[in-house]
């Protein structure tokens, strides 16, 4: 339970230590680690490989509504760098703004849902949680090159 | 002087002749079909997702029962060209629909046109060659279910000498083989063996994930070591049970990947590895279990 406990709080520091808008490809890959790391709580208490504790699901869920909601401003044209976002993005910059507002309002349901308590049991986090997730493929697919 | 000339001129018939000779089609005859069962169509989804058709044959950016119309027109880069993907639809005259089940057969397997020229390998049939005659009639059931799509896709841009599609006949025999990639001896697990077939075989992994010579064709002896990516930035995984490869993954966490895209770390893939995933997320969890299996044992390569 402490671990639980503790890897939500790593979560939510990692994404409040973001790094200032001059360096976007670090700010946003931070993000995407943070997102990372929710969805490292989320499967497993998904898989029951972990036990579920609303709490920790909707630290989970917060830390996707945040990364949805900051992550779009850290893709300024020009910054594709030597990261693996793909050329798409910047190509096709309506379709990249339509794949983030799909994560964000998934996420921002979810949050919602989420209440004060998080969650109340695994069925409720599957269905909140499930919309989200989907947009690790779906995103990653057209917009990143790995 | 007049001797010297007609030599060179008979050595060169000669030479000409064997290379003539060398570069034929090899095509499969009416046999490869005996003793096989009815073709079934829903034996051939499974083939259908295990090979991953619809990544190059759907409309490019197609998504949901809209990748089942195979209509081609997905350019893939390479050094010799960009090789655009086929219509292969059951359309009559824009697809495949006339063709014969041995006509398929010999396209999957040998790499040949129902007239017999050569199809490019940018077709992964260095791969097919090693299916069962079985699943190739059964996938050519299951692609026959489905909507007939009207108009051809694009024309290859395959610059000279690479559009001499006779040669490629010298290229089949360097690296156009029927044998399995690893030897595995007797006794071992059945889910390898499997997972063996499906990666070697319809699954094609090692297209993307082995190196290949100057040639075009597969390094074996860097198998699934990773490679660079064929398209532009970035570098295709090595797959092996390795330090450099996968080797800290379990078989679970390479089934669960496969399934629904999370590494163990929790990325997610990206790319053409997201299309794969969506494949194999259709396949039954044993195969996915099977591939697994395989990637655990075969040679890890740094």
């Amino acid at each position: 339970m402490k671990k639980l406990i503790a890897s939500a709080l790593v979560l939510m520091v990692s994404a409040g230590t973001v790094a200032a808008q001059d360096n976007p490809i670090k700010s946003r890959q931070a993000l995407m680690d943070a997102a990372a790391g929710a969805a490292g709580i989320a499967v497993p208490m998904l898989k029951g490989e972990m036990e579920y504790n609303p709490a920790v699901a909707k630290a989970a869920i917060a830390t996707f509504y945040g990364v949805a909601t900051a992550g779009q401003a850290f893709f300024p044209e020009g910054s594709a760098g030597d990261s693996k976002a793909a050329p798409k993005i910047w190509e096709d910059p309506e379709g990249f703004k339509a794949a983030f507002a799909k994560f964000q309002s998934a996420a921002e349901a979810a949050f919602q849902a989420s209440g004060k308590e998080g969650p109340a049991d695994l069925k409720a986090f599957q269905a909140a949680v499930g919309p989200v997730l989907q947009n690790c493929g779906s995103c990653h697919e057209t917009y990143r090159l790995e | 002087m007049r001797r010297i000339l007609y030599a060179g001129v008979a050595l060169a018939v000669i030479a000409g002749a064997v290379a003539w000779f060398l570069s034929a089609p090899r095509p499969l005859d009416e046999s490869v079909l005996a003793g096989l069962q009815p073709a079934d169509a829903t034996r051939g989804e499974r083939v259908f997702w295990a090979g991953g058709c619809v990544s190059c044959h759907a409309r490019p950016g197609a998504e949901g029962d809209a990748q089942l119309e195979l209509a081609g027109g997905l350019g893939l880069g390479s050094p010799f060209g960009t090789f655009v993907a086929p219509n292969i639809s059951p359309h009559p005259t824009d697809g495949i629909g006339s063709w014969s089940e041995l006509d398929f057969v010999n396209a999957m397997m040998r790499g040949l046109a129902p007239d017999g020229s050569h199809l490019y390998p940018a077709f992964p049939y260095a791969s097919y060659a090693r299916m069962t005659p079985q699943d190739v009639v059964d996938l050519f059931a299951f692609i026959k279910t489905l909507p007939p799509v009207e108009g051809k896709a694009g024309e290859s841009d395959i610059p000279f000498p690479f559009s001499i599609r006779r040669a490629v006949g010298f290229w089949k025999l360097l690296y156009l083989s029927d044998e399995p990639v690893v030897a595995f001896g007797d006794g071992t697990d059945p889910a390898v063996r499997r997972g063996q077939y499906l990666v070697e075989g319809p699954g094609h992994c090692g297209e993307c994930h082995t190196a290949r010579t100057a040639l075009g064709g597969l390094e074996y002896s860097q198998w699934l070591a990773g490679a660079p990516s064929l398209e532009g930035r970035g570098r295709i995984p090595n797959i092996t049970p390795s330090q450099d490869g996968i080797g800290s993954w379990s078989a679970s966490d390479i089934a669960y990947y496969l399934e629904s895209g999370f590494t163990p770390d929790f990325d997610s893939a990206g790319g053409e590895m997201a299309k794969v995933v969506r494949n194999m997320a259709r396949l039954p969890s044993e195969d996915r279990e099977a591939i697994a299996a395989y990637l655990k044992a075969i040679p890890p390569k740094p």
